[in-house]
C-alpha cells in the first residue's frame, strides 16, 4: 500500500499474562519513529533499518476497548496503531448448586467469577449438561439456570456446567438426588386463634412437596425481649399453641419449614404479629402521701406511680380510692380518679384514716395499696444531716429500727426550688438500712432534701432521718445584698439579713468580708488577702453562716473604703466583683451637728416667738410713746428705793414750763408731803411778765419726737446759743472739756442757787428701765440735789429764744447730762 | 475558514452555564420573542440556538467519558490525528466568506443534513459501547440530538423550506469494514465526536445569525459566543 508504516499484529486478542511481541515495518529509512503503549514510549529492538520489535511480557487487562499501541514518525502527523485486546482469564464456576422447591424445576446457581467480555470478545457463555438424560441447555444468565425436572421421576442428576469464551473452556460437575435438594417455599396464611391473656394458637399453611414428604417447621416467638423456638412437623397445615404469655403484650411469631426427611435448606421466614388480651393488674400501685393541715383539717395529697406494663396487664382506666376513718365516726369515702392521673388531693374529715388505692383496667382491679394517715406527725424533730452526693447518686443510710418495721421509704423532691417539687419516693425492704438515690434530674448546685421514713406494721410512716446535700457543690455565683448602716468616722455596720443560706449552690460555711483601703493596714481580726487582680485588702472571716451582720471598725475618718461580703464554701467563695464604696465622715462633724442643730433650732424658735409676740415686745421694750406707768423702771424704783416716788401727771403740767420742785435736802420727806401739791413753775417763755427781757430762755428739745436728732451726736444739737462765749463752746468739743465744763457749771449753779433749797428734778421721757441707772439714781445724786422735771411739748424757734445768760448755765448742763449719762 | 474548536478550559463549563442562565433570564425581555399573535420563526430559532448551546455542554462531558473509554492517545488533550477514515462525516468547517454568503435555506439544510448523519453514526457508536453507563449517556445524548434535529425542522417549516430528502442508498452506516482496524475505528469515533462538537459550535453561530436577521435591528440582542472544543 501507500502507507509508509505498518504495525503488527493487527487487533490481537490474548489472555492476561501472555507475552506479546509488537513489530513495525517502515517503508522509508526513518530512524526517528517512536512507539507508545498507552501513551508511554516503548523501547524496542531494531532488527533492521526498517523493522523494529517490542516485547511485551505478562500483559495485563486495562479496559474493554483494548490496549492502544501506536507509532508515529518524527515528522508529519501520520500515526499508525493497533489495539491489543487483553482478556481476563476465564475462571471455573464456583458454588455450583441445584435445588427444587416444587419437584418441577431445578434451579441451578453458581458464581461466575470475573467477566472476560471485551470490545472484541463477548463475555463467557455457560452450558448445562445432564449426563443421565443427555440433555443440554445454554444458560443465558451468567449465574443461574433453570432445568425442567423430568416427568418420569428421575431421582439422580449428574450436571456438568461449562463456561466458555474465545480463548478457554472450564467445567464443573454436580451429582445429586433430587429429594435431597428440596428447598421449600415460605409458609403462608398465618393466623392466630383463641388469643387470651396468656396463650394463643398459631396456624399456617405450606406449599405441598408431595404426599410422601413431611415438612419440619420452625416456629419462633419474639416478645418482651425474649425469643422462644419450637419445631413442628407439618404435612399440609401447621398449628402451634403459645402458652405462658404476658397479658396485653405484642408478640411477633414467625415460621419456616424444611424437608423433614432430608434436610437441605430452610425456607424463608413468614412472620405475623399478635397481641395478647388484657388481664387484671397484678401489682398494687406504689403510693405515697403528703399530709398537711389546712384550717385545722387534714388534707392528704396522694401520689402514685403508674404501673409498669408487666404489672398493669392492660391500659389502666382509673384509680379507686377508699378512705376509711379509723374511729368509725365517719362513713367511708370512695373515689375514682381517671387515668392517667398520678395523684390527687383529698381533704379528710378526720386525720386518722386508712386509705386504700387500687388500679383498674378493663378486666379487673389490682391489689390494694394501703396507707395510714395519723394526726401524730411522727418524729418531726429529727436533726438534719448533711450528705455528700456522688456521681452515682446520694448514698443514704440510717440506723436499723428496734421496733418492727415493714419497710423503709425515702422521699425527696426532684425540683426542690419553688414552686415545683416533683415528689419522688423509693420503697425499701425492712432489712435495708442504706440505699443510693440516683436520678437523671439531679443537677449540680441544687440542694436536695431527703426524708427517710420507717413504715410500721400498722402502715403508719414515721420520720427517721433527714438528709440534705448536693450532688455536686458549686461555688456561690452571687454575693449577699449588703446593707450598710451606722456609718461613723471609725466604723460602719454591714448587714445581709435577706441572704438565705438554704437556697445556695453549696453549703455556706461562713462569710469573708473584704475591705480595701488606701492605707492598706489591716487591724486585728483581719488578715491581708490578695485578690485575683493583685489588689491587697483586709479579709475578715465570719465562721457562722447565720451571722449576717458585721461591724467594720478601726477605720480612719474621712477615708475611702471599698468592701465586699462574699460567702465561702468548701468549693470556693463568691465572685470578687462589685465592691461597695464608702467614705467615712469627718470626726467632728457629728459633734458639731449635735450642737449646731439644737442651737439653730432654739434661735429659730426665739425668732419665731419674737415675731409672733413683736407687738408685745415692742410695747414692753421700746414703745412708740413711753408710758411711765408701764415702765418697769418705775416699779423698780418704787419697790426698792422710793415707794413715794410719783409720776407727774400730764394733766397737771402747764405746757412749756418747767416744774421746779424745791425740796430741802434734809427735810426731803416733809417737803414732799407739804409742798408737793403746789409745785413751783419756772416759766421759760418770755411772755411771762415776771421775766422781762433779756430773761433766760432754756429750750429743751424732746428727742423722743425727733429721732434723727437723738441718733446724731449730742454736741452739735445742744441748743447752744449762737452767742455763747467762745471759751465755753470750745470746751464742749471734747468729752474731757465737757466734763470740766459740767463740773464748773455745776459748781456755778450751786453758787447761784441756794444750797439745799431748790432742786431741779428731771424725769427723762426716754426713761428706759435700766436697772443700773436706777440703782445709781439714789446713790449718786448731784449735790445738792437740785431736782427739776421738764416736759417740752413744742419746739421753740431759736430766734425767739434769748441768748443764754450765765444764770441759765446750770440748766444747760442738766441737758448735757441727760444726753451723756442718761440721767 | 472558521476557527477550529479550541481546547477545553477548566472554567469553560461554568462560563457556559452562566451564559445559558443569562440567555434564559433575558428570554422574556426580548421584545421579538414576546410578540403576541403569530410569533413567527423567532422563538423557535431562539430555542434551537439554546439547544445547540446545551448540547455543546452535554457533549463536552460525554466526549470526555468516551475518549477515556478509548484510552490513550485519544483522551490526550493535544491529540490531533489526521482525518483519514472519517471522510464520510459531514464537515463543519467552511470558508468564512462562503459561510457568510449562505442563504437561510441552505444554511438550515446543511445543519439538518449534518445532524441527520451524525445522529446515525452516533447510534452506531452506542451499539458498540461495552459499559452500560456509557450506553445510557450516549442514548440520552442521541435523544437530545434528535430533539435538535426536530427543532431545525421546525424552523425550516416556519420559514417555508422543505426538508431535504435522503437519497436512497446513501444511508450512512457505521459497520467497520473488514479492512478497518480497531485502531482506525477508534480514530473514527474520535473524529465523530470532534466533528459533532464543531457542528454544534457552528450551529450556534448559524442560529444566532438567523436570529439577528429575524429581529428588528433595535431589538437585536447580542449574545456573546465563545469557541469551545474538547
Amino acid at each position: 500500500g501507500q502507507d509508509p508504516l505498518f504495525i503488527f499484529p493487527k487487533d490481537k486478542l490474548v489472555e492476561e499474562g501472555s507475552n506479546v511481541t509488537i513489530c513495525y515495518v517502515s517503508k522509508s529509512h526513518q530512524n526517528n519513529i517512536s512507539c507508545y503503549l498507552e501513551g508511554v514510549r516503548m523501547q524496542g529492538e531494531q532488527l533492521d533499518p526498517n523493522v523494529s520489535v517490542f516485547n511485551l511480557n505478562h500483559v495485563a487487562f486495562i479496559r474493554e476497548t483494548g490496549t492502544n499501541i501506536y507509532c508515529k514518525p518524527g515528522q508529519g502527523d501520520g500515526i499508525k496503531g493497533t489495539v491489543l485486546f487483553v482478556s481476563k482469564v476465564l475462571q471455573e464456576p464456583k458454588d455450583f448448586s441445584c435445588e427444587t422447591q416444587d419437584f418441577m424445576t431445578l434451579n441451578c446457581t453458581w458464581d461466575p467469577g470475573s467477566d472476560t467480555g471485551l470490545l472484541k470478545q463477548l463475555s463467557q457463555s455457560y452450558t448445562l449438561f445432564e449426563s443421565f438424560s443427555g440433555k443440554k441447555t445454554l444458560c443465558k444468565p451468567k449465574s443461574w439456570c433453570l432445568w425442567q425436572v423430568a416427568p418420569e421421576s428421575q431421582d439422580m442428576y449428574n450436571f456438568t456446567l461449562t463456561a466458555e469464551n474465545y480463548l478457554r473452556k472450564r467445567s464443573v460437575h454436580l451429582l445429586f438426588n433430587l429429594t435431597h435438594r428440596v428447598h421449600p417455599m415460605a409458609p403462608f396464611n398465618i393466623l392466630f386463634k383463641n388469643v387470651s391473656a396468656t396463650s394463643a394458637t398459631m396456624t399456617w399453611k405450606v406449599h405441598s412437596i408431595g404426599k410422601y414428604y413431611t415438612l419440619l417447621c420452625q416456629v419462633e416467638l419474639y416478645g418482651e425481649g425474649k425469643v422462644t423456638q419450637h419445631n413442628v412437623s407439618v404435612k399440609v397445615d401447621g398449628a402451634h399453641l403459645f402458652s405462658g404469655l404476658e397479658p396485653d403484650t405484642e408478640y411477633l411469631a414467625q415460621v419456616r419449614c424444611a424437608n423433614g426427611d432430608y434436610f437441605w435448606k430452610w425456607s424463608e421466614w413468614t412472620h405475623q404479629n399478635f397481641t395478647t388480651a388484657e388481664a387484671a393488674p397484678s401489682e398494687a400501685p406504689d403510693v405515697w402521701r403528703n399530709v398537711k393541715t389546712v384550717q385545722g383539717r387534714c388534707v392528704v395529697t396522694l401520689f402514685w406511680k403508674p404501673l409498669s406494663k408487666p404489672q398493669a396487664h392492660g391500659k389502666i382506666l382509673f384509680y379507686n380510692i377508699v378512705i376509711e376513718y379509723l374511729d368509725r365516726t365517719s362513713v367511708s369515702e370512695v373515689l375514682s380518679i381517671p387515668a392517667p392521673a398520678s395523684g390527687t388531693e383529698l381533704p379528710l374529715n378526720q386525720c386518722s384514716s386508712q386509705i386504700r388505692i387500687t388500679a383498674s383496667n378493663s378486666v379487673g382491679t389490682s391489689p390494694a395499696s394501703v396507707l395510714v394517715v395519723s394526726r401524730e406527725p411522727g418524729n418531726e424533730e429529727v436533726e438534719e444531716e448533711r450528705v455528700k452526693g456522688t456521681e452515682d447518686g446520694f448514698p443514704l443510710s440510717w440506723n436499723p429500727q428496734p421496733r418492727h418495721v415493714t419497710g423503709y421509704l425515702v422521699e425527696w423532691c426532684e425540683q426542690p426550688r419553688d414552686p415545683p417539687c416533683d415528689l419522688q419516693w423509693k420503697n425499701l425492704g425492712p432489712n435495708v438500712t442504706s440505699t443510693v438515690v440516683s436520678s437523671d434530674a439531679f443537677r449540680p448546685g441544687v440542694r436536695y432534701n431527703f426524708r427517710i421514713y420507717g413504715i410500721s406494721t400498722e402502715r403508719v410512716p414515721y420520720l427517721l432521718a433527714r438528709k440534705t446535700g448536693y450532688s455536686q457543690e458549686l461555688a456561690p455565683s452571687d454575693n449577699p445584698q449588703v446593707v450598710m448602716t451606722n456609718l461613723t468616722s471609725h466604723s460602719f455596720t454591714l448587714s445581709w439579713k435577706n441572704y438565705s443560706t438554704e437556697s445556695q449552690t453549696s453549703f455556706i460555711q461562713g462569710y469573708h468580708v473584704y475591705l480595701k483601703s488606701k492605707a492598706g493596714r489591716c487591724h486585728s481580726g483581719s488578715e491581708k488577702a490578695v485578690l485575683s487582680d493583685d489588689v491587697v485588702c483586709c479579709k475578715y472571716k465570719i465562721d457562722n453562716p447565720e451571722q449576717k451582720t458585721f461591724v467594720v471598725e478601726n477605720l480612719q475618718p474621712e477615708s475611702f473604703y471599698e468592701f465586699l461580703v462574699t460567702p465561702y464554701t468548701s468549693v470556693g467563695e463568691g465572685p470578687h466583683d462589685a465592691f461597695a464604696k464608702v467614705t467615712t465622715p469627718d470626726e467632728y462633724s457629728p459633734t458639731l451637728i449635735r450642737i449646731l442643730l439644737p442651737t439653730v433650732f432654739c434661735i429659730l424658735l426665739i425668732m419665731i416667738t419674737c415675731y409672733l409676740k413683736s407687738q408685745w415686745m415692742k410695747e414692753k421694750c421700746y414703745p412708740d410713746i413711753p408710758d411711765p406707768y408701764k415702765s418697769s423702771v418705775l416699779s423698780l424704783i418704787k419697790s426698792k428705793e422710793n415707794p413715794h416716788l410719783t409720776i407727774m401727771n400730764i394733766k397737771d403740767c402747764v405746757p412749756d414750763s418747767i416744774e421746779v420742785l424745791n425740796k430741802q435736802e434734809g427735810t426731803r420727806k416733809s417737803l414732799t408731803e407739804t409742798e408737793s401739791t403746789k409745785p413751783t413753775y419756772l416759766y421759760l417763755l418770755p411772755t411771762e411778765k415776771r421775766y422781762s427781757s433779756p430773761g433766760p430762755c432754756i429750750c429743751f428739745e424732746n428727742f423722743t419726737y425727733n429721732q434723727a436728732a437723738s441718733d446724731s451726736a449730742s454736741c452739735g444739737h445742744v441748743p447752744v446759743p449762737p452767742k455763747a462765749p467762745p471759751s465755753q463752746l470750745g470746751l464742749l468739743t471734747s468729752p474731757e472739756n465737757l466734763l470740766k465744763a459740767l463740773e464748773k457749771n455745776y459748781m456755778n449753779s450751786l453758787g447761784e442757787i441756794p444750797a439745799g433749797e431748790t432742786s431741779l428734778n428731771y424725769v427723762s421721757q426716754l426713761a428706759s428701765p435700766m436697772s443700773g441707772d436706777m440703782s445709781n439714781l439714789p446713790t449718786n445724786p448731784p449735790e445738792p440735789a437740785l431736782c427739776s422735771e421738764y416736759k417740752m411739748q413744742m419746739a421753740i424757734p431759736l430766734g425767739l429764744a434769748s441768748p443764754p445768760s450765765s444764770g441759765s448755765s446750770s440748766l444747760s448742763s442738766i441737758t448735757l447730762l441727760d444726753e451723756g449719762e442718761h440721767y | 475558514m472558521l476557527p477550529a474548536a479550541g481546547e477545553p478550559a477548566a472554567g469553560d463549563s461554568w462560563g457556559l452555564l452562566a451564559c445559558l442562565c443569562t440567555v434564559l433570564w433575558h428570554l422574556p425581555a426580548v421584545p421579538a420573542l414576546n410578540r403576541t399573535g403569530d410569533p413567527g420563526p423567532g422563538p423557535s430559532i431562539q430555542k434551537t440556538y439554546d439547544l445547540t448551546r446545551y448540547l455543546e455542554h452535554q457533549l463536552r462531558s460525554l466526549a470526555g467519558t468516551y475518549l477515556n473509554y478509548l484510552g490513550p492517545p485519544f483522551n490526550e488533550p493535544d491529540f490531533n490525528p489526521p482525518r483519514l477514515g472519517a471522510e464520510t462525516l459531514p464537515r463543519a468547517t467552511v470558508n468564512l466568506d462562503v459561510w457568510r454568503s449562505l442563504n437561510d435555506k441552505l444554511r438550515l439544510t446543511q445543519n439538518y443534513e449534518a445532524y441527520s448523519h451524525l445522529l446515525c453514526y452516533l447510534r452506531g457508536l452506542n451499539r458498540q459501547a461495552a459499559t452500560a453507563e456509557l450506553r445510557r449517556s450516549l442514548a440520552h445524548f442521541c435523544t437530545s440530538l434528535q430533539g435538535l434535529l426536530g427543532s431545525i425542522a421546525g424552523v425550516m417549516a416556519a420559514l417555508g423550506y422543505p426538508l431535504p430528502q435522503p437519497l436512497p442508498g446513501t444511508e450512512p452506516t457505521w459497520a467497520p469494514g473488514p479492512a478497518h482496524s480497531d485502531f482506525l475505528q477508534k480514530m473514527d469515533d474520535f473524529w465523530l465526536l470532534k466533528e459533532l462538537q464543531t457542528w454544534l459550535w457552528r450551529s450556534a453561530k448559524d442560529f444566532n445569525r438567523l436570529k439577528k436577521k429575524m429581529q428588528p435591528p433595535a431589538a437585536a440582542v447580542t449574545l456573546p459566543l465563545e469557541a469551545h472544543g474538547f
